[in-house]
């Protein structure tokens, strides 16, 4: 037992020296301590919230099912049936990653980022003081993009603001529907003093006055707070935005040989500079998977194709000089399309059903055989004939109907399409009737644009069965469509069970 | 038994300083045994070991004495007097004192095995004298089945441990021990001749000595922190004293997996057909003229083979074992394969008080890596679509939009088109040295060091394997890694007997580190010649990746155990280790992790008079183990500024910075607490043996990944965190027999293991947890099914129409008949994931082993079955199978519901639709019982007039069988899959099914 006392010193010898063999650095990451000092730090964080449109449930991918598919514009005919059922109101596993759990967590990924900015920048010394105000300012108009896509997707989110970060497990409160838009219209109206009308040539892609007005213009538009929607809008027609903006040669809106050009009011950088996977790995892809997915059987997956009655409205009036609308060159793959404008569909001829199409707006098939993974086509996410167009429905509304009319017609004109008031006399006679022909006209300019379905839920075409019915003339799909259920999805089960704040949306 | 006249030990003459120690100790004893004439000897066992506390007595009086460590006793006794000689695994002798002062005696070993030296880590002790729970698995046992990994060839051979996998070339099976005691990981800890490490593909079973598995908290303590899930020891080969042994033997298996039954094109046109038709959607236009079994083009007959050759011997101080091996597996799927060769070199050497050794292992192995998942391919591709298509790039036939929509994948094509290899060099080995200085102390150094190259390569050829898949061109991807271990153990072993005392102390100090880096790169567009080769390295193509990172882990403890024993008949045993890791939080690194164990031999005791009992033991423990096993720097909170954004008119990269992970930063030590109560008996002259256990396992503060809110806005593996609390209890019991009969000798163990595990907390003060088609819920076992009930099909619209909740709504209105009818739970008149209820476990009941054996003169035969009894497990072969939504293949035979075919529980069938397919019900769950011959072993050793006329020493021949026979109501490929996943183990993903295996062997020494 001696032998035991005198080997205890000894070990005592060795403990003493045992701290620093325990603190063992990460040689591979930054810690979180060393970072948030430097004006550089404050812009590679704000890039990071850049990098979320280039993540699996935003606008790399996922969401693209939610906004154009599952509207009436858009289905599915996706063999991976619960991908399929989720653009068609059968929403039976509310954790169906693909269709769900996969968008609502990049949204709130995304505003996670914007918090710990709008946490940590204020306290960054900068040089100049405008730069600080301007990447406070992209956090805050960012929060408010995805504030705004969860109002539209989910309404009943809660809403954070503050990163908690030493507190993984937050159960935050739900919040309604008003309040989410109450923060996204806060959000945009302290990003807007202090960001630039354009920015320069180093940083075209970030947001500007006119996206933020844009933005909350559409936040207004949802909740049919006219006035204030006008206001927004007079930036682009008599504010500082007059005349910055242009409409372009339209399939320059969706390739990526015109990025960036007069027409775009906020659009999504991609690149296929990295040919990897998507997310916060080593060089992550920068691209987008939309045109993989939604290319016709044989080139692409074809998870998500157009609807006919596109093609058929766009059929039902000619150009001036009695052509087909010049849109449908651009927007759709349809079986007339070589016939009509001698067109192939990525280098073949129509081979599939004579009641179908797909959407052409972002695809390669102008320059390739295929599609990938990696499309560097940027997404114009605001284009300003769309701002004209909702300049137009927020006159209307307003009762200005003759007034709205001829921002539509410059909308028609860039397609050689007759004006208004010779094409379809009748729809200028009154608020409705323009109201019902300003549906068809953002369907003929925006459609596959990912529009659609806030529109639906803003015109009020699915607060009624009689409505909803009309709408299931053109996508039968709106026949599963049940009132106060469908217009919101339902919030992924895990989080509803997992968060006791938190309730399910109503009718799930 | 024989008297060995007068011959003086040479132990007595070369040690008499121990000696007279031991004399003086015993000294009181001496002095009051009665008088008479003063006797001496030694006690060896038939091989000439000296035994050591073998109790000595006069028949018919108290007086009694114990042999020493060098086997000598001293006793008084009159003339005439008879002198007992017991030890607990030996055969009694009875000697008549004459006139001779000196008796030596032999001991014949009884036929058992308590006298086995078990390793417990640090250290030896005797099976008789164990107080935790320990199991001893023979390497003949192990070497008797054809295994890649150790943890494969442990099924069966001892209570609690539960092993899954293997099967797949190079994989590595899961074992656990006792029922899950962490979430994370369930993989115990090995140490290997004193080296923790991990008994992983590049270990060869044949250089296996011994097992020992430590299975309770008192036995694993001295491994403290990173023991919660059970220690596996395994001692390697050494040389024995004598001239050169050469072993060597060979062994082929050959294997074959299990294969499903599924329709040929005739029936899978009939029933793609009605699916189409009750959908009424158009039929595709299936090409019937092809006949394709992709079970025959993906699945071939298997291959093993395994060479061993070794050298061994020794003399009085110093003794080697050399051994190579080679061991080659062509899978049973196309285009896999592992080669492994093994080189081990294992000496050592003793000079007066100082002995040194080492033991050191060499092993490359290669592993040709299966590519997607071959057994659900073979389901997923329909036989009317050809195996080789001219139109598609490539070469390969796949789904097709109007003749066979199915997103498959190939296997043929994938085999040709994807290269991927893993190729490891490892060194494993330690050094250590003895200093003896005296008899009773003993310091011994390890210095273990461990490192692997890693090495793996990834090619993909131009061309495709499925429906519309996106473009790719050809790909490069390959990476290297190294990982070094270091090892420095300081130990101090006391060890004496005092009369009736025996203590054991030791006490040590273990530093270890472990450095793991690794280097990547990519590129794309590979450059391919005229001829269609490919110059598949990295300095060839464009669009480069490259990458790499590392990693450093330190551990430092401080350990010591007592072990007393008094008389042979109390034993005690207490363990204190102290772990300081460095991958928890500053200023948590530290925890204490103690244990104590005691046994009772009552049959040692003067009252106990059952003859017929030779050993009865209770024993009782208690004890504290610990797990820190996560990454290297998780409480650590980082920024990631891996991804780039485009930006600007030129859209040029520009970096980004955030933190994407939280963390938390106050990780602590995860902590087991258990308790074991047990008994070992061995009764009727040593032949039959009952171990009996009971076991409550608590661990707490378990560092678990649970799940955060999707609004946490966290992204990645959520972070650990230690807030989760199980509690596993059970039964261990152990019946063996053996007994001989002339020249048949036969023996028969049955074991049998049950588990009960318990949620007692979960994390971040949760009450439930959803994991797929689970849930886990306080205080019941984890991850249980979930799912939609469902109440046979609806026959008649009628029965549609009626079956309404009780307001009289009609629950599943646009169901027709034949369509599944499931039960609406909470009576809302709809069916929603409110309805779904747990409906079963995917834990089994009861576990058993039985091992039978017999052998008759040259013969013998072994024979292992493990069974499986009460589990419910998810069938996802057969939910693909049966589906009909989604086109795949379909069961031969398969009968759907049809008005002319009502009687059936399989529904109708439904092109995209899926009422009936839907994943989340109880349509696939099924029993999971299971009972499998796992090995049938039939040898037959050469006589030795033979062999030694050929020139050798003696020489075997064996054929063995591995999963031949197996008896389950289960459906699927193979009962016993695994599923790496804790909350979904009982989901049977399509996993890899255990094959069937012949093996010839053939061992011979010269």
């Amino acid at each position: 037992m001696k032998k035991i006392v005198i080997v205890i010193p000894l070990l005592i010898l060795i403990i003493s020296c045992r701290k620093s063999l325990l603190d063992q650095d990460n040689p591979n990451r930054l810690p979180v301590a060393s970072f948030w000092k430097s004006e550089d730090d404050a812009q590679k964080a704000v890039n990071s919230i850049y990098a979320m449109f280039y993540q699996n449930g935003g606008w790399n991918r996922w969401i693209y099912f939610r906004l154009d598919l599952t509207s009436d514009e858009g289905m599915s005919k996706s063999p991976w049936v619960e991908l399929a059922d989720w653009t068609r109101f059968q929403y039976i596993n509310y954790n169906f990653w693909e269709g769900n759990a996969n968008t609502f967590k990049d949204i709130f990924k995304a505003v996670f980022r914007c918090n710990q900015v709008l946490k940590f920048v204020p306290d960054i010394p900068f040089a100049d003081e405008a730069k600080k105000k301007a990447v406070i300012a992209q956090a805050k108009f960012f929060r408010a993009f995805y504030y705004y896509y969860a109002a539209i997707l989910y309404e009943n989110v809660p809403i954070i603001l503050d990163p908690h970060l030493d507190d993984p497990g937050f159960l935050p409160q739900q919040n309604t529907l008003a309040e989410v838009w109450a923060q996204v219209e806060k959000d945009l109206t302290e990003a807007l003093p202090d960001l630039p009308e354009t920015w320069d040539d180093a940083n075209v892609g970030r947001p500007t006055k006119g996206a933020v007005n844009a933005y909350l213009a559409r936040t207004y538009m949802q909740q049919h707070k006219w006035p204030e929607a006008k206001t927004a809008l007079d930036y682009f027609i008599t504010g500082a935005g007059k005349g910055m903006y242009e409409l372009v040669d339209f399939k320059e809106n969706f390739r990526s040989t015109q990025e960036n050009n007069k027409e775009s009011v906020f659009e999504i950088q991609f690149s296929d500079a990295n040919k990897t996977g998507e997310g916060d790995g080593v060089n992550a892809n920068m691209g987008t998977n939309r045109c993989q997915f939604f290319a016709p059987r044989g080139i692409g997956w074809s998870d998500g194709q157009a609807r006919f009655w596109l093609v058929q409205e766009f059929k039902k009036e000619k150009t001036i000089d009695d052509g087909i609308d010049p849109r449908l060159r651009y927007s759709l793959f349809y079986p007339d399309l070589e016939k009509d404008f001698g067109d192939k569909i990525y280098g073949r001829s129509w081979e599939w059903n004579a009641d179908e199409a797909w959407f052409k707006k972002y695809s390669r098939d102008y320059y390739r055989s295929n599609e990938d993974y990696f499309s560097e086509v940027n997404n114009r996410l605001v284009r300003y004939a769309d701002i004209l167009l909702m300049y137009a429905e927020v006159l209307n509304e307003l009762g200005q109907t003759a007034a709205a009319v001829p921002y539509v017609n410059q909308v028609r004109t860039r397609s050689k399409m007759a004006p208004l008031a010779v094409a379809h006399p009748t729809a200028i006679l009154g608020k409705d009737s323009f109201r019902e022909r300003l549906k068809i006209e953002r369907a003929l300019e925006l459609c596959g644009e990912s529009v659609r379905w806030a529109d639906l839920k803003r015109w009020g075409d699915l607060d009624t069965q009689e409505k909803v019915n009309a709408v299931a003339v053109r996508d039968p799909d709106f026949k599963n469509f049940a009132i106060g259920k469908h217009i919101r999805l339902p919030i992924p089960q895990t989080e509803v069970l997992n968060n006791t704040n938190l309730k399910q949306n109503p009718g799930y | 038994m024989k008297y060995r006249s007068e011959k003086p030990s040479r132990h007595v003459l070369q040690k008499t300083g121990p000696l007279l120690f031991f004399l003086l100790f015993c000294f009181a004893t001496v002095l009051n045994a009665q008088k008479g004439t003063a006797i001496t000897g030694n006690v060896s066992d038939d091989k000439g070991v000296p035994l050591r506390g073998v109790s000595v007595s006069v028949k018919g009086t108290t007086t009694a004495t114990l042999t020493s460590e060098q086997g000598t006793y001293h006793i008084t006794a009159p003339a005439g007097a008879t002198l007992v000689f017991t030890s607990v695994g030996y055969t009694s002798e009875e000697v008549r004192v004459g006139d001779q002062p000196k008796i030596d005696v032999t001991l014949r070993s009884a036929a058992t095995d308590l006298n086995e030296v078990v390793v417990v880590g640090y250290g030896t002790q005797l099976k008789k004298d164990l107080t935790g729970a320990v199991s001893v698995v023979k390497a003949a046992d192990v070497n008797k089945r054809q295994a890649t990994t150790v943890a494969e060839a442990l099924q069966g051979l001892a209570t609690g441990i539960k092993v899954r996998g293997g099967g797949r070339p190079g994989s590595e099976a899961q074992i656990q021990i006792r029922g899950l005691k962490n979430i994370s990981n369930s993989n115990p800890l090995y140490v290997i001749d004193g080296l923790i490490t991990t008994a992983n593909r590049d270990f060869n079973p044949e250089d296996i000595e011994s097992i020992q598995i430590l299975k309770d908290a008192s036995a694993a303590a001295i491994y403290g922190s990173r023991a919660a899930n059970g220690v596996i020891i395994i001692t390697t080969k050494k040389g024995k004293s004598g001239p050169m042994r050469i072993d060597a033997s060979a062994k082929y298996s050959v294997q074959t997996m299990p294969r499903y039954k599924l329709a040929e094109t005739d029936e899978f046109k009939r029933l793609n057909y009605m699916a189409y038709d009750n959908a009424n959607v158009p039929r595709q236009q299936l090409d019937t003229m092809v006949n394709t079994n992709w079970q025959d083009e993906a699945f071939r007959q298997g291959n093993i083979r395994d060479l061993n050759l070794s050298f061994s011997g020794g003399g009085n101080n110093g003794s080697y074992f050399v051994s190579g091996g080679y061991f080659g597996n062509k899978g049973t799927v196309i285009s896999t394969g592992f080669d492994r060769y093994n080189l081990r070199v294992n000496t050592q050497g003793t000079k007066g008080i100082f002995s040194i050794g080492e033991n050191l292992a060499i092993s490359n192995a290669k592993t040709d890596e299966m590519g997607g998942n071959p057994v659900i391919d073979v389901i997923r591709l329909l036989p009317t679509i050809p195996v080789y298509d001219d139109t598609h790039p490539g070469g390969y036939g796949y789904g097709d939009e109007r003749k066979a929509r199915t997103f498959g994948t190939n296997p043929v094509a994938i085999a040709d088109l994807i290269n991927e290899t893993n190729e490891n060099l490892r060194l494993r080995g330690n050094l250590w040295s003895e200093l003896k200085p005296f008899d009773f102390l003993t310091y011994r150094l390890n210095l273990g060091y461990e490192t692997s190259r890693d090495h793996y390569k990834y090619f993909r050829k131009l061309g495709n394997w499925t429906l519309n898949q996106p473009y790719d061109p050809a790909i490069a991807n390959e990476n290297r890694a190294e990982s070094v271990t270091k090892l420095i153990e300081n130990t101090l072993t006391f060890k004496k007997e005092f009369a009736k005392h025996d203590l054991t102390v030791i006490a040590g100090q273990s530093f270890q580190r472990d450095d793991y880096a690794q280097i990547w790169g990519s590129k794309r567009n590979v450059l391919q010649d005229a001829s269609g080769h490919y110059y598949d390295v990295l300095d060839q193509g464009n669009e480069a990746q490259l990458g790499g990172f590392r990693e450093r882990v330190a551990l430092i403890s401080y350990f010591g155990r007592v072990e007393y024993a008094f008389d042979d008949r109390y034993l005690i045993n207490g363990i204190v280790r102290s772990d300081g890791s460095s991958r928890l939080g500053t200023d948590l690194e530290w925890e204490q992790f103690p244990s104590v164990s005691a046994g009772w031999r009552i049959s040692k005791e003067k009252f106990f008079k059952a003859d017929w009992i030779n050993d009865l033991k209770v024993r009782a423990n208690y004890g504290t183990l610990g797990s820190s096993n996560i990454g290297p720097y998780e409480p650590d909170a980082v920024i990631n500024t891996l991804p780039t954004i485009a930006i600007g008119k030129d859209q040029h990269t520009a970096p980004t910075a955030i933190q994407v992970q939280l963390t938390n930063p106050y990780l602590v030590w995860e902590k087991l607490q258990q308790q074991n109560y047990g008994f070992d008996a061995t009764l009727l002259d040593n032949r039959l043996s009952f171990t009996a256990e009971y076991y409550i396992a608590q661990t707490q503060k378990v560092l678990y990944r649970s799940p955060l809110l999707y609004s946490s806005g966290h992204d990645g593996l959520a972070p650990f965190v230690n807030a989760v609390s199980l509690e596993n209890k059970g039964f261990e019991f152990t019946i063996a027999y053996r007994n001989s009969i002339h020249d048949f000798n036969y023996n028969a163990a049955l074991n049998v293991t049950t588990v009960r595990n318990k949620v007692l907390e979960l994390a971040y003060g949760k009450n439930e947890l959803y994991v797929g088609n689970t849930v886990t819920r306080l205080g019941q076992p984890i991850g249980m099914w979930y799912v939609l009930q469902t109440n046979g099909l609806f026959q008649s619209q009628d029965e549609v129409a009626n079956y309404k909740n009780a307001e009289g709504k009609v629950i599943q209105p646009d169901a027709k008949p034949g369509d599944i009818r499931f039960v609406d739970n909470n009576g809302d008149g709809q069916i929603t994931n409110d309805d779904k209820a747990i409906v079963g476990s995917p834990w089994p009941k009861l576990e058993t082993g039985l091992n039978l054996g017999a052998s008759y003169k040259n013969f013998e035969i072994t024979m292992d079955w493990f069974g499986s009894f009460g589990s419910k497990v998810f069938n996802g072969p057969r939910s693909v199978t049966d589906r009909f939504d989604d086109n795949s293949n379909y069961r031969a035979g398969i009968q759907p519901w049809t008005p002319e075919n009502p009687n059936t529980d399989m529904p109708r069938v439904l092109y995209a639709s899926t009422l009936n397919a839907r994943g989340d019900t109880e349509r696939w769950l099924e029993n999971g019982n299971f009972f499998r011959l796992k090995l049938i072993n039939l040898s037959y050793r050469l006589s030795d007039a033979f062999v030694k006329k050929i020139g050798f020493e003696h020489a075997q021949v064996s054929v063995s069988g591995q999963n031949l026979l197996t008896f389950t109501p289960y459906s699927g490929l193979d009962p016993e899959f695994s599923n790496t996943s804790i909350f979904e183990k009982g989901y049977d993903f399509g996993a890899y099914p255990n094959v069937r295996m012949v093996t010839f062997g053939l061992n011979f020494g010269f």
